[in-house]
């Protein structure tokens, strides 16, 4: 059943109307059945009650002619004169019950007021249903029964109703075939239903079409916009008015975040600038200063302050490159990377290299595989990365021997500001956002950085890039 | 490079705090220098110096420092260096297209600025070394973008060089089908940064295979030529960008 169940609101929105109308119509198909099986039931009562009043005048003179006991010979009505729904009137001695007749309240109640108004008032009153052929006036007759055409169906039924005018008088028994209800009554109820489900489908469809474009529209925006994208024109209202207040007011959320991450770029831009100059002007004043190591020390610092004003600025406007990723060779990526840090002497070896092509930001990758190797160097003295894919991940991966990372302060590492305790050589530190800033790109590729122990021990990085869309 | 009359240098930047220990360093170094704080103010100091370079800084009030170069490219035949707070990259290429000869971000190392004030001064005064210009280099599918320093692959995709296997495939494209044993290799080669000098051309080819070709161990297009020396085994074509 839940699977079954639509995800979308169009879907959720058909469902529900169309189980509504099916509850609707059936209640009124219940009741307009209820109805009609009345209407038939009084018709039948009706019959009975006229041949009922009119029976006994016209016979009463025959009557007394041939005499109380004589059964008549059951003819039908003749052709003259009105057709007559039933049988013609049996009058006799006999108490017209059966044994297993359930006499109906309602009817006999409904008949006597009948007859009440036709100034009829009988001492007794008898209604009830029976099976056609279990009524021995019907059985005794086959001509009768080929005429109800009773023989191939045995549920056929009459109303029997009687009157004994006074007690201990005779009983006049008139018979009315009950007809069978008419499937034509349910056909054209579910034919009915059909036709006002599928205009209410129709004009439902349209309606919903109306919001759920807009919806669509919005959310596909709004995906791209969380996805960095910088936003182009505003979306276009349209729709009914709550979906055009809803788009108006994305809008508007949309264009003041923009302004924000706007304001943050120029800012850091002249935090940048403000910073760096001031920097620059120290790096040339120490050239002053005699005492070489004195001079180098200094240096370094500055260089220290650099990095880590350029870790921020980086980390503050990662996702904001605005570029789109162009396509590139990770294994050349990844080589040029490892020279780097050849060409500065250090053990940074390549185990394998897969050719894959991957659109990326080029020098914001190359940034988080430099921090990452650099990690490796810094804590174990060497580093081994290799590139491959697995299971369409693309993996960039850098391994080293050091001491690894305690496990329950992996997570923690990748938070700005943590460095390891293990670190001996705090001059070449930075601000400790290395990895929270190669974490950060990962994630602008829509990977991830994932930590984890070597089992031979060393520290295992991992940037894991999903399947590209190119 | 004369000995005789020392380099004019003309240094604009709005901040004080910089121009000036910058200009005292550059006149210990040997150079005579004179200080512009705005764009405007250099054009006022341009009308009676004519200095040998420009140390421009890109972020001034007023007229900045790229509206500043393209009028000096334009106007002068100067070489123009400009000094930045930022290290955008697209900045670097907006400023080499404008016609500025060389890129620094602050802070920068002093004895390093003044290693390629002078490399740029060298590179002016012998042009061995085209200028970076908007030439794209067309070879068995890749192409080599010359200002963008992009070498992108038949796929389509950008392959990461090194400044220095930049420089040495563009030697290679350069003279294209022709034998170029390292000394010659080495002297292209050479660039501003020191680093450069003592590399050997074997390890430089032998990274930038493994970029390009397709099996490093079975090279293809850089092919190695008995007796010393490299040869680039592929037709380029040169067309200009765009």
């Amino acid at each position: 059943m839940a699977r079954l169940w639509p995800k979308s609101l169009l879907g959720q929105m058909l469902i529900s109307v169309a189980i509504a109308l099916l509850i609707a119509q059936s209640i009124s198909a219940a009741l307009l059945w209820r109805a009609s099986e009345n209407r038939r039931e009084e018709a039948v009562l009706n019959a009975a009650a006229v041949q009922l009043i009119i029976g006994p005048r016209d016979q009463t003179s025959r009557e007394s002619r041939r005499g109380a006991n004589q059964r008549r010979t059951p003819e039908l009505r003749g052709s003259n004169g009105p057709p007559r729904r039933g049988l013609r009137l049996e009058v006799t001695d006999e108490d017209p019950r059966l044994q297993g007749d359930r006499p109906d309240a309602a009817l006999e109640t409904r008949l006597r007021e009948v007859l009440q108004n036709q100034n009829v008032v009988p001492a007794n009153i008898l209604v009830t249903q029976r099976l056609a052929l279990s009524d021995p006036f019907i059985r005794e007759r086959p001509r009768l029964v080929r005429r109800l055409d009773i023989r191939g169906d045995q549920s056929s039924r009459i109303l029997v109703a009687a009157i004994q005018m006074s007690e201990g008088g005779d009983w006049q028994v008139a018979r009315v075939p009950l007809q069978r209800a008419r499937g034509n009554a349910l056909r054209t109820i579910v034919l009915q239903t059909l036709f006002i489900f599928a205009i209410l489908m129709g004009l439902h469809f349209l309606l919903l079409r109306r919001i759920t474009r807009p919806l669509a529209m919005l959310t596909r925006r709004t995906e791209l916009f969380g996805q960095g994208a910088a936003p182009t024109a505003p979306l276009a209202a349209e729709g009914p008015d709550d979906i055009r207040q809803l788009v108006d007011a994305h809008n508007a959320m949309e264009s003041r975040i923009a302004a924000l991450l706007d304001e943050k770029d120029i800012m850091l831009g002249a935090i940048g600038h403000d910073l760096k100059t001031p920097l620059a002007a120290l790096r040339v004043r120490i050239e002053s200063v005699d005492d070489a190591a004195e001079r180098g020390k200094m240096a370094e610092s500055i260089e220290d302050i650099t990095r880590s004003l350029d870790d921020i600025l980086t980390l503050a406007r990662v996702g904001r490159t605005g570029a789109p990723p162009e396509k590139a060779q990770l294994a050349a990526l990844v080589s040029s990377v490892v020279e780097e840090f050849e060409d500065m002497g250090k053990d940074v070896t390549v185990s394998s290299l897969d050719r894959i092509a991957y659109p990326v930001h080029l020098t914001w990758l190359k940034r988080a595989i430099r921090n990452l190797i650099s990690n490796a160097v810094r804590y174990a003295g060497r580093a081994e990365v290799s590139l491959l894919a697995q299971d369409h991940v693309t993996i960039i991966r850098i391994e080293d021997s050091g001491p690894g990372i305690p496990a329950d302060q992996i997570a923690g590492m990748l938070e700005p500001f943590t460095r390891g305790e293990a670190s001996r050589n705090r001059d070449t530190g930075g601000a400790g956002l290395g990895l929270t800033l190669a974490r950060a790109i990962a994630e602008q590729h829509g990977g991830k950085l994932i930590l984890s122990n070597r089992a031979g021990g060393g520290l295992r990085a991992e940037i894991q890039l999903p399947p590209a869309n190119v | 490079m004369t000995d005789t009359a020392p380099i004019r240098l003309l240094v604009v930047d709005d901040e004080r705090s910089l121009r000036e220990p910058l200009a005292e360093y550059l006149a210990r170094e040997g150079f005579e220098v004179r200080e512009a704080e705005s764009a405007a103010a250099a054009r006022t100091v341009l009308v009676g110096f004519a200095p040998d370079l420009v140390l421009l800084d890109i972020m001034m009030p007023g007229e900045d420092g790229l509206s500043l170069c393209r009028h000096l490219v334009e106007t002068r035949d100067v070489p123009v260096i400009l000094v930045t707070a930022k290290g955008e990259s697209t900045d670097r290429i907006i400023g080499l297209e404008i016609g500025a000869d060389d890129y620094v971000t602050k802070p920068f190392e002093p004895r390093e600025l003044v290693a390629r004030i002078r490399s740029v001064l060298r590179r002016a005064a012998r042009t061995a070394l085209p200028v970076e210009t908007d030439i794209v280099y067309h070879f068995e599918g890749w192409h080599l973008d010359l200002l963008k320093r992009k070498l992108v692959d038949p796929e389509g995709a950008s392959v990461s060089i090194s400044t220095a296997e930049f420089r040495l495939l563009r030697a290679f494209l350069d003279h294209p089908r022709q034998v170029l044993d390292r000394d010659r290799l080495l002297d292209m080669v050479q660039g501003r940064e020191a680093q450069l000098f003592d590399r050997a051309v074997d390890n430089q080819v032998s990274r930038l295979r493994r970029k390009i070709e397709a099996d490093s161990r079975d090279p293809q297009l850089i092919q190695t030529v008995r007796g010393g020396g490299y040869r680039f085994a592929a037709d380029v074509q040169r067309k200009a960008a765009g």
